[in-house]
């Protein structure tokens, strides 16, 4: 059983959980050009590595972060959002 | 804020096994007793439908303040809970969450005081279960990834898990001989995890119970 540590309710199955993606800031549509904009809507990083990634533990509805290493599908830390994305 | 359910959501399924009802008017109605062997089921397993308590919820990041300020005694810790001098209690669930349970009087004052800023209402039409018995941690182990003993040594802690695929929340009332616990869950998944409770508790030699019996 994989085991994931949300940062309120502690160490629980993955089964509670889902993934809710990886953290990718929304450039400014007024400003950015249409690549960059349609590299946000369309494109998504699938090179594994050290990714930053929307978590929730579905019976507390806890958001939080998780930094995965998805090459060696390793939790290397989880933590509540604090703050903007920037 | 508040859910004031007239009807449980299992009513049906209470019902259908021709209990003994409680004869109150203004409160919800609520299964005194199911037969004559309810504490017989209950010192090995029972279950039983709690639902009918009044309950009101808040959070925000100006609950804990507003609701001291309402003379409510709220636990300090996150997924921890605390009983009221009334009966009741209050379960914090997560850090600004929070879930009162008690007499209607309680229940009425925070449903009408104006809600300070950064206090948001909280809807609990919940369904309300309680657990009972010697074998209760086995029918837990058999529906949970987690181990409710530990409980047993952190009395005060709330756990909000799943049983059986249904998102709960539930803490230990253990003050007797046996184990009991207390289970909240979105009002429609009640049917659905009381008969499966219930299908457990009766292949352990438990079964469903009234409130009378409810350790």
């Amino acid at each position: 059983m994989k085991i994931m540590t949300c940062p309120i309710n502690g160490a629980r199955p993955v089964s509670e959980f889902f993934c809710w993606g990886e953290i990718r800031p929304m450039p400014d549509p007024d400003t950015c050009s249409d690549d960059e904009w349609a590299a946000y809507v369309f494109n998504r990083n699938g090179a594994p590595g050290v990714k930053k990634e929307w978590w929730c533990h579905t019976a507390s509805n806890t958001w939080f972060i998780a930094e995965r290493d998805t090459e060696k599908d390793v939790v290397l830390n989880t933590y509540l959002f604090e703050g903007e994305i920037r | 804020m508040i859910s004031s359910q007239p009807l449980s959501p299992i009513h049906g399924l209470l019902e259908a096994m021709h209990p003994l009802w409680s004869s109150e008017t203004s409160e919800a109605k609520r299964v005194i007793r199911i037969d004559q062997r309810d504490e017989e089921r209950a010192a090995i397993l029972g279950l039983a439908d709690l639902s009918h308590q009044n309950r009101a919820g808040a959070k925000g990041r100006g609950t804990a303040e507003w609701l001291s300020k309402l003379g409510v005694t709220i636990p300090s810790q996150a997924n921890s809970w605390c009983p009221l001098p009334s009966g009741g209690l209050v379960a914090r669930l997560g850090n600004t969450e929070f879930l009162v349970e008690n007499d209607a009087t309680l229940v009425e004052k925070i449903m009408q005081t104006q809600r300070a800023p950064g206090v948001y209402p909280v809807l609990h039409q919940d369904a309300a279960f309680g657990l009972c018995g010697a074998r209760v941690n086995e029918l837990l182990l058999q529906t949970c990834n987690i181990d409710f003993r530990m409980l047993d040594a952190q009395p005060s802690k709330v756990v909000l898990t799943s049983i059986a695929g249904v998102g709960i929340t539930i803490l230990s009332k253990t003050n007797g001989k046996y184990p009991s616990y207390r289970i909240w869950c979105d009002g429609t998944y009640g049917i659905y995890l009381w008969e499966t409770l219930a299908e457990i508790a009766t292949e352990l030699g438990g079964g469903c119970i009234g409130v009378d019996a409810v350790q």
